[in-house]
């Protein structure tokens, strides 16, 4: 008994944020596991991620598509954490990528401000702006919620046009090329890659954070049942706007990453839906909604793929690469329903028992 | 006794369908009172009009002398009301532990939080033992017991039940009903619970309202309903 009552001592020295996370029963978040075990596999998935890096190195090709896959790994990460955890299905993330990119590039090109500080304004207008605008579409649930959020989307691409002494309008918005690590721009492709290899890994570890903190849990309680979330005395409204606020912030950063890389931004490019607003979706629902590491294993699934499809079979005609990577697609939600996460859950728990004995 | 909750001439519905017509109650500090009544006549929503989940058409509700009609569920329960919702609605994929941290959301229930993980551990014993589990993994009336704690976290001076009784044994529901009973006399605790298991309801109730079509068809101490003859026919099958 003595054992078993050992969770309540552990209680007992633990700070009232943290009062939440126990380390002794199973959990789909990673939430309970002993800090030092998360903390091994984060590095040991860290280290994966990197490896092709010190293969690769110095190709550009392929350099060029680990860059955005690290990139897009960390914005499907940051979208997870209102969509997944939280289950609102945000498909107007793409203003936050936006506001990001341009607010950076702005900065720069005014002020002359570092990007490294210029992706920071950003993040708060959007730390702001994202609850606000989300505020009056939480009312709405499932579907009705998308659909509102990806007009905020088509609303953003207008005005982004139109408002042209701020974004440029359709002609954009083009950065110098100055190199130095200053302006956050760099002669060695590699660099970049290093940058958004950086940029997944302070969201994933955000994330990892948070899926321990007791706003963490609410999220989960206000998903999984809302108005048993209410019953319970939990602000369901709060609690998603505060993850709103977080999951826009980090979106923005990726956007000002994003815009600092390619050193060219117009409306078309930062609110296209198939390649920023809902990739973000498709990333994670592929690789695992509501997990830890799904949005990354998503990004690396698709992101490479559809770079390498769209170079390799680009002449063989008009859209070939096309209808090859919407077959994975249409593979991976048939054969894998809780993403690439989900299945590689189901063989470890088929395997596992088996190692035991 | 002072006056705890006052109900007075509530409407309430679904859009454009009233269920709620004019209905006024009132539970003093310390009762036990049940609201019975058939499928379908408005239980359960005037138990979520209460609380905040819905907000009424018409009149006034007051908690301890403050008006509650049309304040958010959450605000209600940091005012001292907690809800126990049908079937517990337990978050099945969370631990016991969990569930019952979850219940601790406003500030001052929070720096009591091991406090009342305490208190709360030692009404129920087996949820200590299974505090570790899966809520999923528990019986109904583990369940069931396991809402009442997480809505005890909140430290409430009242208490709300919907349907406690659903699912569970004739067994299991005589424990449940006597530990809610226990909880409020130790406790201080007054209680609002609704019920379609009106012979059990009544037995256990101080006083008890019989709706019927939205209205208050009946009211009076529980045990003189139970003999009522109307009643009897009504709902008992005697």
């Amino acid at each position: 008994m003595s054992k078993a009552d050992s969770p309540e001592a552990a209680h007992a020295d633990e700070t009232p944020e943290r009062a939440v996370a126990f380390a002794d029963a199973p959990d789909p978040v990673l939430g309970l596991l002993p800090w030092r075990r998360v903390a091994v596999f984060y590095l040991a998935g860290l280290f994966a991620a990197i490896a092709p890096m010190g293969l690769l190195a110095h190709e550009f090709f392929w350099v060029n598509i680990l860059t955005y896959t690290y990139l897009f790994a960390g914005l499907a990460v940051a979208w997870n954490i209102i969509a997944g955890f939280g289950g609102q299905f945000s498909l107007g993330h793409g203003v936050f990528f936006a506001v990001g990119a341009y607010t950076t590039v702005r900065l720069f090109l005014d002020w002359h401000l570092t990007p490294w500080l210029g992706l920071l304004p950003g993040a708060l207008i959007c730390a702001v702006a994202g609850p606000l605008i989300f505020w009056p579409t939480f009312r709405l649930k499932g579907s009705f919620f998308a659909i509102a959020t990806l007009a905020f989307n088509q609303v953003a691409f207008v005005f982004a046009n139109y408002f042209d002494s701020l974004t440029g309008g359709p002609r954009g918005l083009q950065v110098p090329f100055r190199a130095g690590t200053a302006n956050m721009i760099f002669t060695s492709p590699d660099a970049y890659a290093v940058l958004m290899f950086g940029f997944m890994a302070m969201a994933l570890a955000i994330v990892i954070v948070l899926m321990r903190s007791r706003l963490g849990y609410y999220l989960l309680a206000v998903r999984e049942d809302e108005d048993a979330a209410r019953a319970a005395g939990i602000s369901v409204t709060r609690v998603k706007l505060r993850a709103t606020a977080l999951s826009a912030a980090l979106t923005a950063i990726g956007g000002g990453l994003f815009a600092m890389y390619i050193r060219t931004i117009d409306p078309p490019t930062l609110f296209s839906l198939p390649d920023i607003g809902v990739k973000f979706a498709l990333l994670t629902l592929i690789g695992g909604m509501g997990t830890i590491a799904g949005p990354v294993l998503g990004a690396f699934l698709i992101v490479p793929l559809e770079s390498y499809f769209r170079a390799a079979l680009g002449g063989a005609g008009p859209g070939v690469y096309l209808i090859l990577l919407g077959a994975v697609m249409i593979a991976a939600a048939l054969f894998m329903r809780r993403g690439v996460a989900g299945a590689i859950d189901a063989v470890w728990q088929r395997w596992r028992p088996a190692r035991k004995k | 006794m002072s006056r705890l909750l006052t109900v007075d001439k509530l409407s309430s519905g679904y859009g454009l369908t009233p269920v709620l017509r004019s209905v006024s109650l009132h539970v003093d500090t310390g009762e036990v009172v049940a609201v019975v009544g058939a499928n379908g006549v408005g239980k359960s929503t005037l138990l979520r009009t209460i609380t905040g989940l819905l907000h009424p058409t018409h009149g006034d509700i007051q908690f301890d002398g403050m008006p509650i009609a049309g304040m958010p569920a959450h605000a209600i329960v940091g005012h001292g009301l907690a809800m126990v919702p049908e079937g517990g609605r337990l978050f099945m994929f969370m631990t016991v532990l969990e569930n019952l941290e979850l219940g601790a959301f406003g500030p001052t229930a929070r720096e009591d939080v091991r406090r009342s993980l305490d208190e709360v551990m030692e009404l129920f014993p087996i949820l200590r033992q299974r505090r570790t589990q899966l809520a999923g993994s528990l019986s109904g009336g583990e369940r069931q017991m396991c809402a009442i704690a997480r809505a005890l976290m909140s430290r409430p001076r009242m208490l709300m039940l919907d349907e406690p009784s659903l699912g569970l044994s004739p067994v299991m529901l005589e424990k449940v009903f006597d530990l809610i009973r226990s909880v409020a006399a130790s406790r201080d605790l007054t209680v609002l619970l609704i019920e379609q298991n009106v012979a059990d309801a009544l037995d256990m109730a101080n006083r008890a309202y019989v709706i019927e079509g939205g209205k208050i068809a009946k009211t009076g101490p529980g045990a003189e309903l139970l003999h009522d003859p109307d009643i009897q026919r009504a709902y008992l099958g005697l």
